[in-house]
């Protein structure tokens, strides 16, 4: 297996009003092509922090790699899905969808023929024309990732994508990760503070500590999921790793506490 | 708006249409009470007409006026100078704001000299550039200009700087360019914020274009109101201000028009609209 995402030695300290405050401390990870990997921690851990430098958004001391090569800033290799939709509220669904689009080398059927396939594997026919603000959070959520795939990106950047949908809504959107995750086999780094969440999806699962973020624990998942949610989640196999992982963030999670006792973030 | 609701529940169109016109009623009441009393302040000869003419004489006065070019030569003139001034400020402005929002650089210029003039009344300036331009079209420009600039910088840096990074974020992993990012997410999203900044800064070029015009102009509504003043037509006068008041209310509206139209995207479209 090849590596395709190779994060090296990365930390981030803010500057606040208290002075520095150490974010992420000397990060190694490496994700391999094709594998699902999730970040779990508790709140304030900086797990995001870590997800918007693998996105080239914010800078740190260390080096990100992508395929070998050092990234400068965000790309269109890397796709990204925010908690907060961040569509585009100008913008209908079909023009969200189509709007990585413009910026590539498609002809323009070929870009309307990309907006209605994905249109019709989230299953918004008839809301095409909507705007963002008419649409649920679930249905939003479908169009940013609808909007990230129409740019075919080999690495998929999730920051805690279904942690602002309801519980029923987000394992709906679970599955449809999954499903578009088995038929693509993208690499993909996701945030998540739902140990669930993570069992369910993903290949290896790696716990960040307390302020400053490290990485403590690595839990790798075998578990089929072609034989549906109910088998999965019930299976013993899943409910192990997920107790451990659980017990993990559990236990980074008290520590994170005692230590805001000393020094809120 | 809730009509609308009403709409969508199935109701009948001659329910609507008698909703309607009693919503119209809720909002002319307090006008036409108000009147009816002005009115009687003249009828029982409370307060002498000469001083305060009744709403009847105005109306007689607005209609002998419409019916004549005076007050149509005199609007238009002030309708050209308020209009150009405040096109200019929108232009400008919306520059100025984004590139202090844009350039950390730029706004440490900018940002003190916006925060020592906002508060100045641009009319106290009138003086100054009757002495600069003269008097007529250049000077009352000038003034609208100069009070209709800082609602729209203002209202723009406030609109591009609450972008949220996200959305810049998105565009980047989509492939925007940075220069791309200026047109395609910063100005769509300030764009409610400008049109806010825009609905102050008519006010403040109607005010203006009228004050300079009454402190110094050979024509425009302004002098024309306070020539009817000077020569005691107070019926006349009233008539004058009747009719800003009109344009000036047909302006705001047009705005608001173009405005909800322009930001139907927005979740503040329906409550624009009221």
């Amino acid at each position: 297996m090849t590596t395709k995402i190779r994060i090296c030695g990365i930390s981030k300290t803010y500057l606040s009003d208290n002075g520095e405050v150490p974010a992420l401390s000397l990060t190694n990870l490496d994700v391999n092509e094709g594998e699902f990997v999730s970040i779990v921690g508790p709140s304030g851990c900086g797990k995001s922090t870590l997800l918007y430098i693998v996105g080239g958004f914010i800078a740190a001391e260390g080096e990100v790699l992508v395929d070998g090569k050092s990234i400068a800033g965000p790309g269109i290799d890397r796709g990204v899905v925010f908690q907060e939709y961040a569509l585009f509220p100008w913008l209908t669904v079909r023009r969200n969808i189509l709007y990585g689009l413009e910026n590539r080398e498609y002809s323009p059927q070929q870009r309307e023929q990309i907006a209605d396939r994905l249109i019709g594997v989230i299953g918004l026919k008839g809301f095409e024309h909507r705007y963002p603000r008419e649409l649920s959070g679930g249905m939003k959520q479908r169009v940013a990732l609808a909007r990230t795939l129409a740019c075919d990106p080999a690495v998929l950047l999730l920051d805690e994508p279904f942690g602002a949908l309801d519980a029923q809504t987000r394992e709906v959107m679970q599955d449809e990760l999954l499903r578009i995750w088995l038929e693509t086999r993208k690499t993909v780094l996701m945030v998540t503070h739902d140990v669930n969440e993570a069992v369910y999806l993903s290949n290896r699962i790696c716990v960040i500590s307390a302020r400053p973020g490290r990485i403590v624990e690595e839990f790798t998942v075998a578990v089929d999921r072609s034989i549906g949610r109910e088998q999965v989640m019930l299976s013993e196999a899943f409910n192990k790793v997920r107790n451990e992982v659980w017990l993990s963030v559990r236990r980074q999670a008290i520590a994170a506490e005692t230590q805001h006792g000393f020094a809120p973030a | 708006m809730d009509l609308r609701l009403l709409d969508r529940h199935g109701l009948s169109g001659t329910a609507i249409v008698a909703m309607r016109v009693l919503a119209a009623l809720r909002i002319l009441a307090p006008i036409i009470l108000f009147l009816l009393l002005w009115q009687s302040l003249g009828s029982f000869h409370l307060v002498d007409t000469a001083f305060l003419p009744t709403p009847v004489l105005i109306g007689r006065a607005l209609g002998d006026l419409l019916t004549g070019h005076e007050i149509r030569d005199n609007i238009s003139v002030t309708l050209v100078r308020a209009f150009t001034g405040l096109g200019l400020a929108i232009v400008t402005g919306a520059w100025l704001g984004v590139g202090m929002a844009r350039s950390p650089v730029f706004r440490s210029y900018v940002s003190p000299l916006v925060g020592a003039t906002y508060s100045l009344p641009k009319t106290a300036l009138v003086p100054l550039l009757i002495l600069w331009f003269g008097i007529g079209n250049t000077m009352a420009i000038v003034a609208v200009y100069l009070s209709a600039l800082l609602p729209v910088v203002v209202h723009t840096y406030h609109g591009v700087m609450a972008t949220p990074p996200v959305l810049v974020w998105s565009a980047e992993a989509l492939g925007t360019s940075r220069r791309k990012l200026l047109w395609q997410i910063f100005l769509p999203h300030a764009l409610p914020d400008i049109f806010t900044g825009i609905r102050i800064a008519l006010g403040f070029a109607f005010v203006v274009a009228l004050s300079a015009e009454m402190i110094a102009s050979t024509a425009g509504i302004g002098r024309l109101i306070f020539l009817y003043g000077e020569n005691g037509s107070y019926d006349y006068m009233f008539a004058a201000v009747v009719s800003v008041v009109l344009v000036a209310f047909i302006a705001d509206r047009a705005l608001l028009g173009v405005g909800t139209w322009c930001l139907r995207w927005h979740a503040s479209a329906v409550d624009v609209e009221q």
